[in-house]
């Protein structure tokens, strides 16, 4: 048997051309390949790459530029300049690259493995599988997970709104119980709190120096609005505090968090200012039980994770890249007499 | 000699235990966390086998049949080292806190070399007929209940003691890969909180038995031994924490800096005293 790729990704295809292809539906794709005669074809589709994988029959072999032609005809769109075709052995290690994310805009995410299982299963579902894209898939899942598990290349969070939401959880655990107070509503009030709402924050509600505003996007997040004289009085029952005022004077003061963190008795207070200039005296972080975040730690901790992301990029490389030459050398077995076997538990 | 060779393997069980429990602590592979508590359960039956062969010798002294062999350092250390083992693979491990382990597992490695080495210097495990003051149901009782609450205790301070860590790390506002290894501050507070207030009433349940033995064997209730004081020193301190922490809100920090003055009593009542205390005495051999 033989395998096939042909796609393109954000590496090196413009947007245009990867919404043109993103709109091709798969099932369009299987048909074409039911009336040549190929059995085994999975796409996999996302808004940074789409990637066509093809397995044939000993005997009925179709070059990498086959499939492209194919694509090009559907699509009706050139590719050529910008698609990536490869066979065998490359095919494969491009998969299990894409699957552990070595291949993504950040690297290591996680979204990717559930966009692969998606198109394997559309694929399954349609038919359109067989002995070697259902082993090939099944083990690139497998692989996905490994690497994640084994390297760091998926550990530490890479926004500053998301490295907020991983501290509050170091603090409160689950955040089912903690209550929010937003103050201002900017496009980071509102991008923190909605990530904070995707972690089942209890309750959010904003408090703007204009009331119609803070109620507006409370409407949009549904969340409650408050006036802002009575913010000082919020910060008593708020866990979480993100503030992102447009105020040339810092809005929370020691004074201020200093009577909230006293009627809190003992309860954690997590303050994040985002605000640029800053929007939280300072001394605020010497309280007790007062945990103070500004942008730029932030800023250094998104950056630290980066790095070490990074950083464990070759270790994973090299996960795959062993991974792949086995899967080959299996793959070149199937038919033989001496057809070989593939466990998931087997030595890296 | 078998009891003794089980419980050197379950100590070295332990101690691989401890070294697992560390490695996870910077290391995020979970096979790490599962063959820690594998190792540590494992130890844990090899220590009730070894308590187990320990009883048959105790009992086959005519007049300790059916008493807890408990009533030397060795008997007290070893159980010691089972009951904080055990209450960490039930509390710990049911939540799924393994990564605690690096606090908390090291007591029971400490508590199981230490009989061990007893045992080594006393040149056996130290079976020998009770005297007759603790021929009384009440050794079965008495001290076992104690040694659950310092069981628990020891726990408590691991806990603590991660919590102090935790509350370092976000306070810094440069937290490292420990601080998202670690539970929450707030979980750690309310474990911490939890373990204290089960092993404070169990505490306060032993003392008070040890009184009613105490008028039994002796004729007092009280009679202001160093075991009892500094057992009563104990119960001061941790009921000073659940005070503060239930009637004043206090949490973190200070909150821990008082239950780990409570386990420092404990660990002085249950070793100190007993170069101190003549009628609790591991080391004059009278329980």
């Amino acid at each position: 048997m033989s395998l096939v790729l042909v796609g393109l990704s954000h590496k090196n295809a413009p947007v245009g051309l990867r919404e043109a292809l993103a709109v091709l539906p798969a099932e369009k794709i299987f048909e074409r390949c039911r009336e040549e005669g190929v059995k085994e074809a999975v796409v996999v589709s996302t808004c940074n790459r789409f990637e066509l994988y093809l397995a044939f029959d000993e005997g009925q072999s179709k070059a990498p530029s086959w499939a492209l032609t194919l694509l090009e005809r559907l699509s009706g769109t050139r590719l050529s300049v910008h698609a990536y075709q490869h066979g065998g052995a490359d095919a494969i290690e491009h998969l299990f690259s894409v699957a552990s994310g070595l291949d993504s805009l950040v690297v290591g995410e996680t979204e990717i493995l559930g966009q692969v299982k998606t198109a394997y299963e559309k694929s399954l579902a349609a038919k359109m599988t067989g002995k070697l894209t259902n082993v090939l898939f099944q083990r690139a899942l497998y692989l996905g997970k490994k690497v994640r598990s084994e390297t760091n290349i998926a550990v530490g969070q890479t926004s500053v709104a998301s490295v907020a939401v991983q501290l509050a959880e170091r603090i409160f655990g689950k955040l089912t119980e903690s209550t929010v107070l937003i103050l201002g509503a900017g496009a980071m009030a509102e991008l923190t709190a909605r990530h904070l709402q995707s972690q089942k924050a209890a309750k959010v509600v904003i408090s703007n120096r204009t009331y119609e505003r803070a109620a507006g996007l409370a409407g949009a997040l549904k969340a409650s609005a408050l006036e802002w004289e009575k913010f000082p009085d919020a910060l008593k029952e708020a866990d979480i505090v993100v503030c992102s005022t447009g105020s040339s004077e810092p809005v929370v003061t020691k004074a201020m968090a200093a009577t909230a963190a006293e009627a809190r008795a003992g309860r954690s207070l997590f303050i994040i200012d985002i605000a640029m200039p800053r929007d939280v005296e300072e001394s605020v972080a010497d309280l007790e039980h007062v945990y103070l975040y500004r942008l730029e730690d932030l800023e250094s901790i998104v950056a630290d994770n980066l790095k070490n992301r990074g950083g464990e990029v070759t270790r994973a490389r090299e996960l795959v890249v062993s991974k792949a030459k086995e899967f080959h050398a299996w793959e070149r077995t199937i038919g033989t007499a001496k057809e070989g076997s593939l466990k998931h538990s087997e030595a890296a | 000699m078998m009891e003794l060779l089980l419980m050197k393997t379950a100590t070295g069980l332990y101690a691989l235990a401890t070294a697992l429990a560390v490695k996870y602590l910077f290391n995020r592979d979970e096979r790490i966390s599962l063959w820690m508590l594998r190792l540590l359960v494992a130890g844990l039956v090899l220590q009730a086998a070894s308590f187990g062969v320990r009883l048959k010798d105790f009992w086959a002294i005519p007049e300790n049949r059916w008493f807890m062999p408990i009533n030397s350092f060795y008997g007290a250390l070893s159980f010691l080292a089972l009951a904080v083992a055990g209450v960490f693979a039930v509390v710990e491990g049911r939540n799924r806190l393994g990564i605690l382990g690096a606090f908390v597992i090291p007591w029971a490695l400490v508590c199981a070399a230490g009989a061990v080495g007893r045992a080594a210097t006393m040149g056996g495990t130290e079976i020998h007929g009770l005297s007759p003051a603790l021929q009384s149901y009440w050794i079965n009782i008495h001290p076992m209940v104690l040694m659950t609450s310092y069981a628990a205790f020891a726990n408590a301070f691991g806990v603590g003691a991660a919590l102090l860590i935790q509350e370092h790390q976000i306070k810094s506002r440069k937290p490292t890969e420990l601080c998202y290894r670690l539970p929450s501050i707030e979980e750690l507070d309310t474990l911490n909180y939890k373990i204290i207030a089960f092993g404070f009433p169990v505490l306060t349940v032993g003392i008070i038995m040890g009184g009613i033995w105490a008028y039994n064997a002796w004729g007092r209730f009280w009679g202001w031994d160093q075991k009892e004081t500094w057992a009563l020193i104990t119960a001061f301190f941790y009921a000073g924490f659940l005070h503060m922490r239930y009637v004043k809100g206090m949490r973190g920090r200070k909150a821990v800096y008082i239950s780990m003055l409570g386990f420092a009593s404990v660990v002085f009542t249950f070793i100190g005293v007993n170069y101190l205390s003549e009628l609790h005495g591991y080391l004059s051999g009278r329980g």
